[in-house]
């Protein structure tokens, strides 16, 4: 073949890969844009909750009004023109808090400043218009509508504010504590007499909170007279700049992280189920690291390397496939009837029939999910065990150093960044994890976090809120779905971030161990 | 006697054997006592099973009467997760192993690692609360988006064969898993827009109706589309980081001996490095398969829990994992329906943990063919 020749079939060389190479390059395009758009969505709507969004006041051909934050539009089902979702607030005077509204019925929509919405205990929110802000009772007028009310209103609020806390800290610290004692002692007239002070006290306090009542009127012009007590924060979106925007949404993040839920999980925050999260996970990872790590150790180090060992670290590698529903089962059928059941016999036999640990709880959760990802943290120690050098362990040895002296003086410390990479795949798999929970301990509501100034100061026994299966129980099981769906949007959100970060300190943990081990084994 | 030695040394070393001993004794023993307690599960479960199954407190009609549906439904909603996710992933697969520049695949390779981690509750809501309701509302759009993708994909490699030879340079397959993105973004877009024309023209402007009138299809809104798109969302990276394991794993040289007789990398794939690669790719499918038939949350929370035998993809159904979770808590331990839901664990257990140790075998056994065949060249 001439060189000609060989130029002329190069030029001819580069033949497309055919369809099915571009196939496989779009199944990676795919699967990003996949990725790409439910982390998107998941975010946007997540975030977007808490954004102090413009109230717009409709008018309708037929000349009804009406008030509220436009959610979506879609075409209508006739495919001519298309209708608009707003969401209108006041349950209580309305029966409903959604309308859905033909856009070409929609005479005039505009955004006035003096709209307010307010966040109550009750029914949610309310949209309208605030008239007066006076004491209870009296018919006269206070201090009249406008600006005035408004900074009336704001004032009021913060100090009723102020009293629900105080209240609620006698009830927390001072009430519950002694209603739990005069259960044990009946006869306790010390106790007895601080109850009655303090409920004397709350009395004074809720009395305080319905002192002044808030008059507010909806745009279609009905009224509605309201306490303080039962308002929990106001705001007028339209008359907000964007820092004051932003600093109500920083605000919103906050409360959703930092307070309980209320209205049957669709309103309020998340801390319980936070905190059960956190909890539980770091009990697990309590319970699997230490064992995990000795499996490993006996696995890679001590047990003899023949034909049962291969077998054992083979199935112990597939436990990590098993569906986890199947390690719920046994949690539920060892660790809470099994044994749970047997300590309420032994232990709690005064208080059977109504169970104590053989019900599910913090603790059979916990242990279930440390059973879930042992198999994880075993084998992550072990790749990182394998991945010593022998030399290492050698070297050790004709230094004098005992078996024991060289594992834990030199080949441990070298393994501990896989086993912290075992670890945190642990807790991230634990963290998102329902299915067992769902059988061994976790609640809907559990008004009482596991952890309490009271003896024994973590309860393991109770029960316990979970992130995941907050996400499932109010997207799945609440009366109105579409009220709950921003808040089921931005729980999974945060799930997913906290999954997210823990993976990602997993992945940084094991590329920070395979740079110094390939540096360690080029000596 | 002059003693050239501190006495310590001669002392203190039988004591420090001693030691020793006892504390590789202790590991041992613990080392053991975990494995056993981990491996206890299926003890645990064939326990509460097997002798109600042999005294026949439990009879054969009773099992075959409650747990085929569920069984079906596993199977139903496991086989349409692996159709979506079987394509795609071994897709990904051959385009990391073979064609993407190693800079992208080392960020793609974590990327999809994460993808792996998304809870299955998040996957499972959005499933079933986003975009079953909007599959509902928008059937149409979804069959073409459906359509469009792959299409989409085959244009954007014929235009770019089009392009002048500049344009081309700017767009190498080496990095077209992330050029096509926008691309097929905007195609998708495309395709939701003009989706309500094309129905209006091809079905009447209702296409959930013609399915009813004229193929007999009922529409569920949950249904195993949804829940095979979700779910092979979720088994997608593990199948993808397997076989992109046995197919990177293949030696270099078979594939560039079989390129130097002139084959394009994808004939070599095809002929030389997938036959090598195939069973490794065999257990990559197989372990998804355990996955997709153990996954509980996504399934209960996208198919609508109805118990239905139907063959229609457009139906929903009920898992014996979505089963386990939703009866497990009301029955009363002891009790049939109690063993029957254990039944089924212990056979999700089987199947799952079966299913893996061939997959391991398998893979184990490729590792060896790799270095055999890296000897010999």
């Amino acid at each position: 073949m001439s060189l000609a020749e060989v130029a002329g079939f190069r030029a001819r060389l580069p033949r497309g890969e055919g369809p099915w190479a571009w196939l496989a390059a779009g199944s990676v395009a795919l699967s990003l844009l996949m990725l790409g758009g439910l982390l998107t969505l998941i975010a946007v709507r997540g975030l977007g909750h808490f954004w102090p969004a413009s109230v717009s006041l409709v008018e309708l051909d037929d000349g009804q009004l009406l008030a509220g934050r436009a959610v979506r539009e879609l075409p209508l089902a006739t495919g001519q023109g298309r209708e608009r979702l707003y969401f209108t607030g006041n349950r209580d005077i309305d029966g409903h808090v959604w309308q859905w509204v033909a856009v070409d019925r929609i005479v005039a929509s505009e955004q006035p400043r003096e709209l307010v919405v307010l966040e109550r205990v009750r029914y949610g929110d309310f949209i309208g218009r605030l008239v007066d802000v006076r004491p209870a009772g009296s018919h006269v007028q206070g201090v009249g509508g406008g600006e005035v009310a408004w900074a009336a209103l704001q004032a009021r609020l913060a100090a009723v504010d102020a009293l629900r806390d105080e209240r609620d800290d006698l009830q927390r610290n001072v009430i519950q504590p002694l209603v739990r004692q005069l259960e044990k002692d009946p006869g306790d007239t010390a106790a007895r007499r601080g109850l009655a002070v303090a409920n004397d006290r709350i009395r004074g306090l809720q009395d305080a909170m319905q002192a002044e009542v808030v008059v507010l009127q909806s745009v279609d012009g009905r009224r509605l007279v309201l306490t303080l007590a039962e308002v929990l924060r106001a705001w007028r979106p339209n008359a907000m700049s964007l820092p004051e925007k932003m600093g109500a949404w920083v605000q919103g993040v906050w409360r959703f992280l930092s307070e309980g839920p209320r209205v049957a999980n669709t309103a309020g925050g998340v801390w319980p189920a936070i905190f059960g999260t956190v909890l539980m996970v770091l009990l697990m990872s309590v319970l699997v690291t230490p064992f995990g790590v000795l499996a490993a150790v006996y696995l890679n180090e001590v047990a003899h390397q023949g034909h049962l060992t291969h077998w054992v670290r083979i199935a112990v590698r597939n436990l990590a496939g098993v569906p986890s529903i199947v390690y719920g089962v046994f949690g539920l059928g060892v660790f809470v009837y099994g044994i749970g059941g047997s300590i309420d016999e032994w232990f709690f036999s005064d208080q059977l029939p109504s169970p104590t640990f053989g019900t599910g709880g913090l603790l059979w959760a916990s242990l279930t999910l440390a059973l879930l990802t042992l198999p994880v943290v075993i084998v992550a120690t072990e790749e990182g065990l394998a991945r010593i050098p022998d030399h290492q362990r050698e070297g050790a040895l004709a230094l004098g150093a005992t078996r024991l002296e060289m594992l834990t003086r030199v080949v441990l410390p070298m393994a501990v960044p896989a086993m912290l990479t075992g670890v945190i795949l642990a807790i991230a798999r634990a963290a998102g994890e329902v299915a067992p929970l769902m059988l061994v301990g976790v609640a809907k509501l559990a008004p009482q976090v596991p952890v309490d100034g009271e003896f024994p100061f973590l309860h393991l026994d109770r029960k316990f809120m979970h992130l995941g299966y907050h996400v499932y129980d109010t997207a799945f099981h609440g009366d109105d779905i579409q009220a709950a769906m921003p808040m089921v949007y931005a729980t999974a959100l945060l799930l997913v971030l906290v999954v997210l970060v823990l993976n990602l300190t997993a992945i940084f943990l094991r590329h920070y161990l395979r740079a110094r081990h390939g540096a360690l084994s080029r000596h | 006697m002059i003693k050239l030695f501190p006495v310590s040394s001669s002392t203190q070393s039988p004591r420090r054997h001693l030691f020793d001993r006892l504390a590789t004794g202790l590991i041992a023993a613990g080392g053991i006592g975990v494995i056993l307690a981990v491996l206890a599960i299926g003890a645990f479960l064939a326990v509460e099973v097997i002798p109600a199954l042999f005294s026949g407190v439990l009879d054969k009609e009773r099992i075959t009467l409650s747990l085929t549906p569920l069984a079906w439904g596993t199977l139903k909603a496991a086989f349409w997760a692996l159709v979506f996710a079987i394509p795609m992933a071994l897709g990904a697969a051959i385009h990391s192993a073979v064609y993407m520049s190693s800079r992208l695949r080392s960020r793609i390779k974590p990327t999809l690692e994460l993808m792996e981690a998304l809870p299955g509750v998040v996957i499972g809501f959005v499933a079933g609360l986003v975009l079953a309701p909007w599959v509902e509302r928008h059937l149409a759009g979804a069959f073409a988006l459906l359509l469009v993708m792959p299409l989409g994909i085959l244009l954007a490699g014929g235009l770019r064969w089009s392009l002048s030879s500049s344009m081309r340079k700017r767009l190498p397959l080496a990095w077209a898993g992330l050029w096509l993105v926008p691309w097929l973004a905007v195609l998708g877009l495309l395709a939701l827009e003009v989706s309500p024309w094309l129905e209006a023209w091809l079905f009447g402007g209702d296409l959930r109706g013609w399915l009813d009138t004229e193929l007999g299809i009922d529409y569920a809104s949950r249904n195993a589309l949804i829940v095979g798109l979700a779910m092979g969302f979720a088994v997608m990276p593990s199948v993808y980081a397997l076989a992109e394991d046995a197919l990177s794993g293949v030696p270099t040289s078979l594939g560039e001996g079989a390129q130097a007789m002139g084959a394009t990398r994808w004939q070599s794939l095809w002929k030389v490095v997938l036959p090598a690669a195939a069973p490794g790719v065999f257990a990559a499918v197989m372990i998804g398969a355990g996955r997709a038939v153990g996954e509980t949350m996504i399934v209960l929370m996208a198919s609508g829990n109805t118990a239905l035998m139907s063959l229609s993809p457009l139906e929903g159904m009920r898992s014996m994992a979505a089963g386990i979770a939703i009866e497990m808590p009301e029955a009363v331990p002891g009790s049939d329906a109690y063993r029957l839901l254990i039944l089924a664990a212990l056979l999700l257990f089987l199947f799952t943990f079966l299913v893996n140790t061939l997959a391991e075998l398998v893979r184990s056994r490729l590792r060896r063919r790799y270095r055999r065949l890296g000897d010999r060249s």
